[in-house]
């Protein structure tokens, strides 16, 4: 829908949809994808490593290059996925041992899937 | 003979299905669409005369079928095949199969298409008639020990490249030893699920060329001529993402020269309709890269400055009929450039964001051509590429152009799924990019990692606390300070017909 308001002697218009629970504004030439209702801002929180690799996207794995139980350097290739008909190498992001391997080659998995699990202390 | 054609099968998805149903709509033919079963909500499907379901959403099982896009072109009783660009355009067994059909093929002949669509029997070609080619390793022995050893010899940096390839897949560049072995047999699993095929070839890898290319075209006489050049230099993992035409980065002198070869190698080669010369241009010195036996993505910046219509032009030279008078073509005017909008995150790292699209709405007005195939609705998948729509624009120069492009992009609106359109915005403010400087390394050198994304002003928030108010209500009405109007009725009704 089109919206038109005023905010500090400033007008402004703008287009806004609710899509599958997001709304998305477009307004002063940029588009924003939000909560749809207000909630505490999740914004500039800092992004924790963590030993679990999960899915970025929806695809399938093409190839898992390290096995459970091996030890990994964070930065180092765990499993290379595939979408869109690209490939995408995921990385490990702390160093340790392989717990958990969730999906085997030619798996399609949804976006978020915790794929791999390293365990840091080990 | 009447080899007019009258129904014409369109082997293809997205906007590339919807460019050439537009051109068949002003030639009096009718189109089938070879579609895949999810592709029922896209905007070619609603666009077609027919529609044919070839087969499950994997493109191996629909787009890359021979035998399935041969069975339903006939079953629909088309009298030719247009293959677009990707997926079959360059597969000269396709085109074959098409002739055995008794279908005519929109495009090269299958000959033409392996003498110069194989890139290693288009080296040899090129090689026989002297051309400048890239040093490279293009052997059939393609076991992994041989291909590090001829990467080696080559000197790093190097680059491997599927055989069969294009649009950057199955492409990948060894800065050293260490990294050679996985990044080559990725590239032959690129190559395979991609093309059919794990064959590749090594070159030297070029570290500060632009990408250069000509437009060649050849007639039903055998005539070729070629309608100048694009430069494509912005690309992302060997995917192109702006192609302008002329090139900003070619004297007289060297078009002159690029295009003499052009357009030898495609008459060499007995081509017939469109294709494209791909070169790269480093130190005043160009290279022969490629040749593709298709339409290109960026075909319309060609069609802007030049002023013609490259889809109706494979037509009428598939049906035999002649092209491009002599003397229509006499120069090309003003500039023009072309973006590719992807579905994608571009403040993570441009992961691919799928969806159903919400509005999609670009705006109007001269010099400004969008080339979509889904609209509000339909939803982007994974199964194919992330291609969602070409914004071009015309402009008298090229730098206005570029303020046009920036103007018409902030002005676009696709709901639904993230898009690169604020990483097209930096990448066309970018002094490089302005100054014409860019090489192909470029967004790897400026732009590898996320866009940061910007803080939202407070005008942006209040806006936002506005719609989060206003859609809650249903639309109909609204406070603190912001007026919802009604939803247009054709926004709910026009999808329902």
């Amino acid at each position: 829908m089109q919206l038109k308001g005023e905010f500090q002697g400033q007008e402004w218009q703008a287009e806004a949809q609710i899509i599958k629970g997001q709304l998305w504004v477009h307004v002063n030439g940029r588009t924003i994808a939000a909560e749809s209702e207000k909630k505490s801002s999740r914004r500039g929180s800092v992004k924790i490593k963590t030993g679990d690799v999960l899915a970025p996207m929806p695809g399938k794995v093409t190839k898992l290059l390290k096995q459970k139980g091996d030890l990994v350097k964070a930065g180092e290739a765990v499993l290379v996925m595939e979408a869109m008909k690209m490939e995408y190498t995921l990385k490990a992001e702390v160093s340790g041992k392989i717990e958990q391997i969730h999906g085997a080659v030619g798996e399609q998995v949804p976006l978020g899937k915790m794929l791999v699990k390293i365990n840091e202390k080990s | 003979m009447d080899k007019k054609i009258k129904r014409l099968a369109i082997a293809n998805r997205g906007e590339v299905a919807v460019r050439i149903i537009r051109a068949c709509e002003e030639m009096g033919i009718e189109t089938v669409l070879l579609h895949s079963e999810v592709d029922v909500n896209t905007r070619a499907y609603r666009m077609a005369t027919k529609k044919i379901c070839i087969g499950p959403a994997p493109t191996a099982q629909s787009y890359l079928n021979i035998e399935a896009n041969i069975n339903g072109a006939k079953a629909s009783g088309a009298d030719a095949i247009h293959p677009g660009f990707g997926f079959l355009s360059e597969n000269a067994d396709f085109a074959e199969a098409c002739e055995r059909a008794g279908i005519i093929f929109v495009g090269p002949s299958p000959r033409a298409m392996r003498t110069l669509g194989d890139k290693v029997s288009c080296k040899a070609l090129a090689k026989k008639l002297n051309l400048p080619l890239v040093p490279g390793y293009e052997g059939d022995d393609q076991s992994i020990g041989t291909l590090i050893a001829e990467a080696e010899k080559i000197g790093f940096p190097v680059i491997v490249k599927a055989a069969a390839g294009g649009g950057g897949r199955g492409m990948k560049v060894l800065r050293s030893k260490d990294e050679a072995r996985e990044l080559i047999e990725s590239a032959q699993r690129e190559g395979q699920s991609a093309f059919g095929s794990p064959k590749v070839f090594l070159e030297k890898y070029l570290d500060h060329a632009k990408h250069i290319e000509f437009q060649v075209f050849g007639d039903c006489t055998g005539r070729v001529i070629h309608l100048f050049d694009r430069e494509c230099s912005v690309q992302r993992r060997h995917q192109k993402i702006i192609e302008e035409s002329l090139s900003p980065s070619l004297t007289p002198d060297l078009r002159r020269k690029m295009g003499e070869v052009a357009t030898m190698i495609a008459s060499h080669a007995g081509y017939r309709g469109a294709g494209t010369v791909e070169f790269l241009l480093q130190d005043e010195q160009f290279y022969l890269l490629e040749v593709n036996t298709r339409l290109q993505v960026e075909h319309p910046v060609t069609e802007l400055v030049m002023g013609v219509d490259l889809v109706k032009a494979q037509i009428l030279t598939a049906q035999g009929d002649p092209v491009f008078p002599d003397g229509q073509l006499i120069a090309p005017r003003g500039h023009s450039i072309e973006c590719r909008l992807y579905a994608e995150n571009p403040f993570l790292g441009g992961v691919p964001s799928t969806g159903l699209l919400g509005k999609v709405e670009f705006p109007e007005g001269p010099g400004r051509r969008y080339e979509y195939g889904f609209e509000e609705g339909d939803e982007i998948t994974s199964y194919y590429d992330p291609m969602i729509a070409k914004v071009i624009v015309w402009d008298e120069s090229r730098r206005r152009a570029i303020e046009k492009m920036k103007k018409v992009l902030s002005d676009s609106i696709v709901f639904g799924v993230h898009t690169n359109i604020p990483y097209l915005i930096e990448i066309l403010s970018h002094p490089e990019f302005v100054n014409a400087t860019m090489t192909t390394r470029f967004i790897d050198t400026y732009f590898s990692e996320s866009l940061k994304e910007p803080l939202m002003t407070d005008l942006e928030k209040s806006v936002i606390a506005v719609a989060q108010k206003s859609v809650r209500a249903g639309g109909s009405s609204a406070d603190a300070g912001g007026v919802a109007e009604f939803p247009s009725p054709w926004s709910s009704y026009w999808r329902g017909i």
